[in-house]
């Protein structure tokens, strides 16, 4: 399969302008924006004084202990603890939003018989894959800065801290976000709006435990199916204690094996 | 003359339903040819087998040496694919230069690019518009400028004109004449008389089958004179069936006859003879058409 790397750059660099320069993308932006500026100003940028305040510091430690999460507490930036139990929750989530019209709509209306007319669909499939996944980071990316900021004005002394951890993070977060988004083209792949995207992804969520749960239920026996639901992970490296590269190779496996079928799904599909 | 499209035995299954049934034909490089045939003959699932949008059940094709979808073929083949539209949320300008930067085009021959279809087109002042902000025929118009974008060599515009003002219509008809020395061009449409001014050959399907493949302009249709009167004058086959040469008169539909020569070499002697009666009867027409027309050829 030969694959133009030039016609992926296209095809993502398009998905970007699709953010920044239509109304639908600058309505899911400004949502976006709101909702951090909420999290960054009332969570995250309270942090510091929230975690090491005489009275909530036992609190916190009963509460953070209680979930495994103390690991947390030692991190020199108290902002990115807050960050990362916020950011691991709600990027996935917002991926799931965001990312839900990969091309299922340009298929409805036909629009992609103009498009493959110029690229194949393979290159279709990964170039807005990896469109969505370059949004993602960009708005992981700015989240980030935002807690350095937040970190830095509180003590400047944390900035080497804070970006290092920052950059840390931001790439974990990439990849656990990563699956998600992986799901949702393979779900443009089967369905005709984004909405019902959405209504897809939240019934497999939803659903998806029940039927394992019955699947063992009925066999006796874990057939580890739950390893095919994007951010499985999560609650592993939630607590950031010691966290085995290991838990970054499910979701990247996900990843691909999502796209590999969503790709072998399109290839199939009339247009 | 180099082959174009290879079509071999192609079967397309919808469930039970076949769309298409061993359709099997070869086009050469050369004048536009017109695909025709009845609503649901199978023509627009022709043109998305032509364009890799659907797999055939069986058979085979070949375009440009290539399956239909190959890499191969960006640029090179090019469509106007029925009922389809293009993105609603971007300008007419952003998505052809995207597209055209696909078919690897720099941003900035893109951009001109963009602007020599539109003008094509006629949709200049259109280029920052969005496809909302268009009536019918300026989107359709727009659609057939991303048809046109680089130097395609072959270009299938499926039902171009239907929709479009008889102006525009004009336009694009000229647009299809004027480049069809360097563009292959494959046309569906219903409106026969303006396929016929168009195309040298002829596809006709029905209920998913090739009925003809043939050439317009052909010895089928050399023993034959096609007249169209403004009226319908009663006594006008009497008399046309008494001029030498003409063996047979039927009345193809309402003011037309096709008047059967018998005498070939003298058509010309019988043309001038028919012109006369008509003109000595003060009878009026508006067609003399050397041959069948296409519709008669056909049905």
């Amino acid at each position: 399969m030969k694959i133009s790397w030039l016609r992926i750059w296209c095809l993502v660099t398009f998905e970007v302008l699709r953010l920044f320069t239509t109304k639908r993308g600058l309505l899911a932006l400004s949502a976006f924006a709101t909702i951090w500026f909420i999290i960054l100003y009332y969570f995250v940028g309270s942090a510091s004084s929230m975690i090491t305040s005489p009275s909530f510091e036992s609190m916190a430690s009963q509460l953070f202990g209680a979930l495994g999460l103390t690991a947390l507490l030692d991190w020199p930036v108290a902002e990115y603890a807050i960050y990362w139990l916020v950011a691991v929750y709600f990027f996935p989530s917002f991926a799931l939003l965001v990312c839900s019209d990969q091309f299922c709509s340009d298929k409805h209306r036909g629009t992609l018989r103009f498009i493959t007319l110029r690229t194949t669909r393979a290159e279709l499939v990964l170039g807005r894959y990896l469109g969505q996944l370059l949004i993602i980071a960009i708005l992981i990316l700015l989240t980030s800065i935002a807690t350095t900021l937040l970190a830095s004005m509180r003590d400047v002394t944390l900035l080497l801290a804070s970006l290092k951890i920052g950059a840390k993070l931001s790439v974990e977060l990439l990849i656990v976000v990563m699956p998600f988004i992986a799901l949702m083209s393979l779900l443009n792949t089967l369905v005709n709006s984004a909405r019902l995207a959405i209504v897809a992804a939240t019934l497999f969520f939803a659903l998806g435990p029940l039927v394992l749960a019955f699947i063992q239920y009925q066999f006796g026996q874990v057939f580890y199916l739950n390893w095919l639901f994007p951010g499985e992970q999560i609650s592993s490296i939630l607590s950031q204690n010691g966290t085995a590269t290991s838990q970054y190779l499910l979701p990247l496996i996900q990843t691909a094996l999502l796209l590999i079928t969503s790709h072998w799904l399109m290839k199939r599909a009339s247009l | 003359m180099s082959l174009i499209i290879d079509v071999q035995q192609v079967t397309k299954r919808y469930g039970d339903k076949t769309a298409l049934n061993k359709v099997e034909f070869s086009l050469e490089k050369g004048a536009p040819v017109a695909l025709v045939g009845p609503n649901g003959a199978g023509k627009t699932t022709l043109f998305s087998l032509l364009c890799g949008y659907i797999q055939p059940s069986s058979g085979k094709i070949s375009i440009l040496g290539h399956t239909p979808g190959d890499s191969a073929l960006f640029g090179r083949l090019s469509a106007l694919p029925q009922d389809a539209q293009l993105d609603p949320r971007f300008s007419i300008a952003m998505q052809l230069n995207f597209y055209a930067r696909l078919q690897g085009m720099s941003n900035k021959f893109a951009q001109k690019d963009t602007a020599r279809v539109l003008d094509m087109v006629g949709l200049s002042d259109a280029l920052n518009s969005l496809p909302s902000e268009l009536s019918h025929g300026m989107r359709k118009r727009a659609t057939i400028a991303q048809a046109l974008l680089g130097s395609p060599e072959i270009v299938m515009l499926d039902e171009a004109t239907a929709g479009l003002d008889p102006a525009n219509a004009r336009e694009i008809r000229a647009i299809v004449s004027e480049h069809a020395s360097d563009v292959n061009f494959i046309l569906s449409s219903h409106d026969l008389s303006e396929l016929e001014r168009l195309c040298d050959q002829v596809l006709y399907l029905d209920n998913g089958q090739l009925k003809h493949h043939q050439t317009l302009g052909n010895n089928d249709s050399a023993g034959f004179l096609t007249l169209r009167m403004k009226q319908i004058y009663p006594e006008i086959m009497p008399v046309i069936l008494q001029i030498p040469g003409v063996s047979q008169v039927t009345m193809t539909q309402d003011k037309e006859y096709l008047l059967t020569v018998s005498n070939e070499q003298g058509k010309l002697s019988i043309e001038m003879e028919l012109l006369t009666a008509l003109a000595s009867n003060n009878w009026s027409y508006t067609q003399l058409i050397n041959g069948k027309t296409l519709e008669n050829q056909l049905f």
